[in-house]
C-alpha cells in the first residue's frame, strides 16, 4: 500500500520528464501584481493569460526588424527601454522608406490600466494596439501575411510558438497575443515615490518634493490622476497647432467638432526620462512644459475649461512651485524597470 | 700572385658587402605603438560646440553632439604589405564630447615605416552579421554611447547634431544626422590617408598621426544636404534614413586629411 502511493508521487514526475521536449507547450504562468497604490487592472489577464513562454515570444517581436518592410525598423527601435520605452531625443520619429511619423513616440509601461491607446484612443484594447505601428505605412509597413512566412519558416520562432500557445500555430492571433502578454507585464512601479507611497524602504521625499507633490496635487492631478498620473482622458491643453502637421488628435477617431486638438493625457512615470515633451514632441525639457502651462496656453474653442478659469489661460505657476514640481517629478523614474533585464534587448 | 689578388678580391667584396649592410638598413625588430589623433574641425575652425557655422546652403549651423564609430584600422608599410589590427581591438568611437576619445592608442604594431593608414567608418557588415551575440565588449560600449539602434537596424556610424536657422526657418530647429544601414544600403565607408612623412614606429618610438576631420563636409561636401529641406514637418531636420544616407556617407571619406607625423 505505501509502496504504491510512492509510485503515484514518482508517476507525475516520470510523466513531466518523458515530456519535456523542446516542442511543446509549457504552460509557466506568470504572476500579475496590481501594486497597491495602483488603480485596478483594466486588461482582462482571463483572456490572455500571461506565460513565461508567451512572454518571451512577445519580447523577440517586439525586437524584430524582420517584421518590418525594410527588416529593420522594430517596435523596439522606437521604443528604448532606457528612456522608457520613448524614442529619446526624437520629437517625430522615422518609420521605414525614409518616412516620418506625425507624433512623439509615447511610454510603454503600465499599459494593462489603460482604456485606450495611441495619443488619439483609436484602440481599445492592448492586444490589437500593435496592428496600428505595424501595418502603418510610416513605421514598419508590416504585413501579416509576410510576417508570418517570414516566421513559418524560421525554426525558433516554429518552437517559440509551440512553447508559449496550447495550438503552437503560428498566426496573427497569437502573435499579438504574444506581444500583448510582453506590454502587459512591462510594469513600472517601483519609484521613489511608490515606495513614499506604499511606505516602503527607500521611500523618503525631500522638502522640495513634497513641497512639488503639494502643488502637483493641487494644480496638476485632476487630469494626470492617480498614481499613474493619468485620467485616460483626451484633452486640448492650448498648444498652438503646428500649421505643417494639423494633428486634429481624437477627432481623427471621433470626428465630433468637440474632440478637434484633444489629445490622450499621458502618464507622467519616469517623465524624466521621455523627453521632448507633447504629443509632437515639441518641448524639450520640462520647464519648457511647465512654462507652456503657465504662459503658452493658447485659446480655442476646444481648450480644457481647467485651463481658462476665472478669464485666465493656463495654471498660474511661480518659479519656486515649478523647480518643486520638477523635483517630484523625478521621484518618478523608476530605476528598476528601465534597467529590468526582462525587458532588455540584449 | 695571381692566387692572393684573387684572395684580396673577395675580401674586399665581402667587406663591401658587410659595410653596405651595416650602413643601409638599421635592424627594424620587435613592436611598438601608434597614436591616431582625430582633430574635428569645421572647415578652418577648429570645432567647438554651440558656435555658429555657416555653410554653402547659407544655413548657421550650431553643433552640439558628433561621434563617430572607427574601425578595422589597416597601416601600410614603405615595401607596400601591410598591418591590420586585430578586428576585437579594431572598433572606437570618437566623440567630440571626451578628448581622450579623439586619441586612438594602437598597441603591438610590428616595426617599421608607415606610408598609410586606412579605416573604416561605422561597422562592417561582416562583423554586423555575427549577430548581437557576437560584438563583444563593443556592443555595450555603442550602447553606452547612444551609438546604437535597436539590434535589427544595428550601428550608427555617425551621430552629428545640433541647431540650424536659414532664411526660412528663422528660429533655431534642432537638426540630427545619424547614419547607419537602411533597407536598402549598408553605408560603412573605408577612408585611406597617405602620410606625408613616414610614421617611423619602433619599440622607442610612438609616432602619432594627426588626422583632420573636417565636419562640414558631412552635409556640405561634394554633396549637399539642405537641413531647411529636410525640416518638412517644422519640427526639425532629421536625416536618419533613406536615400539621404548613401549620399552622405559618399561625403564622409572626404572629411579625412592627414595634417602631420609626429615621430617621437
Amino acid at each position: 500500500m505505501k509502496t504504491n502511493f510512492l509510485l503515484l508521487l514518482i508517476l507525475p514526475l516520470l510523466w513531466s520528464c518523458s515530456n519535456d521536449q523542446d516542442d511543446v507547450y509549457q504552460n509557466i504562468p506568470l504572476e500579475f501584481k496590481v501594486p497597491s497604490n495602483f488603480p485596478p487592472l483594466a486588461y482582462d489577464l482571463a483572456n490572455n493569460p500571461p506565460t513565461q513562454k508567451g512572454f518571451e515570444l512577445g519580447k523577440k517581436l517586439f525586437y524584430e526588424g524582420r517584421l518590418a518592410s525594410d527588416g529593420i525598423v522594430s517596435c523596439g527601435f522606437c521604443h528604448i527601454q532606457e528612456d522608457a520605452f520613448t524614442h529619446h531625443g526624437h520629437s517625430l520619429s522615422h518609420g521605414v522608406n525614409d518616412a516620418i511619423g506625425t507624433r512623439n513616440t509615447p511610454s510603454i509601461q503600465n499599459l494593462g490600466y489603460q482604456t485606450s491607446f495611441m495619443y488619439d484612443g483609436a484602440t481599445t484594447h492592448l492586444d490589437l494596439q500593435p496592428i496600428i505601428p505595424f501595418t502603418s505605412p510610416i513605421e514598419m509597413n508590416g504585413d501579416f501575411s509576410k510576417a508570418i512566412a517570414m516566421m513559418k519558416g524560421d525554426a525558433e520562432y516554429q518552437k517559440m510558438f509551440q512553447l508559449a500557445f496550447t495550438d503552437g500555430q503560428i498566426n496573427s492571433e497569437n502573435m499579438l497575443k504574444a506581444l500583448g502578454q510582453f506590454m502587459l507585464m512591462v510594469t513600472s512601479s517601483n519609484s521613489r515615490f511608490d515606495k513614499y507611497r506604499r511606505n516602503e524602504a527607500g521611500g523618503t521625499l525631500t522638502q522640495q518634493e513634497l513641497d512639488g507633490y503639494a502643488v502637483f496635487n493641487q494644480k496638476c492631478a485632476s487630469c494626470h490622476a492617480t498614481d499613474l498620473f493619468t485620467d485616460n482622458s483626451f484633452r486640448n491643453n492650448g498648444l498652438p497647432v503646428n500649421p505643417l502637421i494639423n494633428d486634429v488628435g481624437r477627432f481623427r477617431v471621433s470626428q465630433l467638432a468637440q474632440d478637434l486638438h484633444k489629445f490622450k493625457v499621458p502618464s507622467l512615470r519616469n517623465v524624466e526620462k521621455t523627453a521632448p515633451y507633447m504629443h509632437d514632441g515639441r518641448l524639450y525639457t520640462l520647464e519648457a512644459v511647465l512654462d507652456h502651462y503657465s504662459s503658452g496656453v493658447e485659446n480655442s474653442a476646444t481648450l480644457d475649461p481647467i485651463l481658462k478659469r476665472n478669464g485666465m489661460l493656463g495654471i498660474a505657476l511661480t518659479a519656486s512651485e515649478k523647480s518643486q514640481l520638477i523635483a517630484f517629478l523625478k521621484t518618478l523614474t523608476d530605476t528598476q524597470y528601465l534597467t529590468d533585464k526582462r525587458f532588455s534587448e540584449y | 700572385m695571381k692566387f692572393q689578388l684573387k684572395k684580396i678580391a673577395a675580401v674586399v667584396v665581402i667587406a663591401i658587402s658587410l659595410f653596405s649592410c651595416s650602413n643601409d638598413d638599421e635592424v627594424i625588430s620587435g613592436n611598438g605603438n601608434l597614436k591616431l589623433e582625430f582633430d574635428n574641425v569645421y572647415n578652418a575652425n577648429n570645432l567647438a560646440f554651440n558656435t555658429p557655422y555657416t555653410n554653402s546652403n547659407g544655413e548657421v549651423v550650431k553643433i552640439n553632439k558628433l561621434k563617430y564609430i572607427v574601425s578595422n584600422i589597416v597601416l601600410t608599410k614603405a615595401d607596400g604589405t601591410t598591418f591590420t589590427l586585430p578586428k576585437s581591438q579594431s572598433y572606437f568611437i570618437v566623440d567630440e564630447a571626451t578628448a581622450a576619445s579623439a586619441l586612438l592608442n594602437l598597441p603591438n604594431i610590428p616595426a617599421a615605416n608607415y606610408t598609410k593608414v586606412s579605416f573604416g567608418i561605422g561597422v562592417d557588415q561582416v562583423q554586423f552579421n555575427l549577430g548581437a551575440t557576437g560584438q563583444g565588449d563593443f556592443l555595450a560600449l555603442a550602447q553606452t554611447a547612444g551609438m546604437m539602434w535597436s539590434w535589427s537596424a544595428g550601428y550608427k556610424f555617425l551621430a552629428f547634431e545640433g541647431t540650424f536657422t536659414s532664411s526660412t526657418v528663422t528660429t533655431a530647429t534642432s537638426f540630427m544626422v545619424h547614419t547607419g544601414q537602411t533597407g536598402t544600403d549598408y553605408n560603412y565607408t573605408t577612408v585611406t590617408l597617405n602620410l606625408p612623412t613616414n610614421a617611423l614606429v619602433r619599440t622607442t618610438i610612438t609616432p602619432q598621426v594627426h588626422i583632420m576631420a573636417d565636419i562640414s563636409k558631412v552635409l556640405d561636401g561634394s554633396n549637399k544636404i539642405s537641413l531647411t529641406a529636410s525640416n518638412g514637418m517644422g519640427m526639425g531636420a532629421m536625416i536618419m534614413s533613406g536615400d539621404k544616407l548613401p549620399i552622405i556617407t559618399s561625403n564622409l571619406p572626404t572629411m579625412f586629411s592627414v595634417e602631420h607625423v609626429h615621430n617621437d
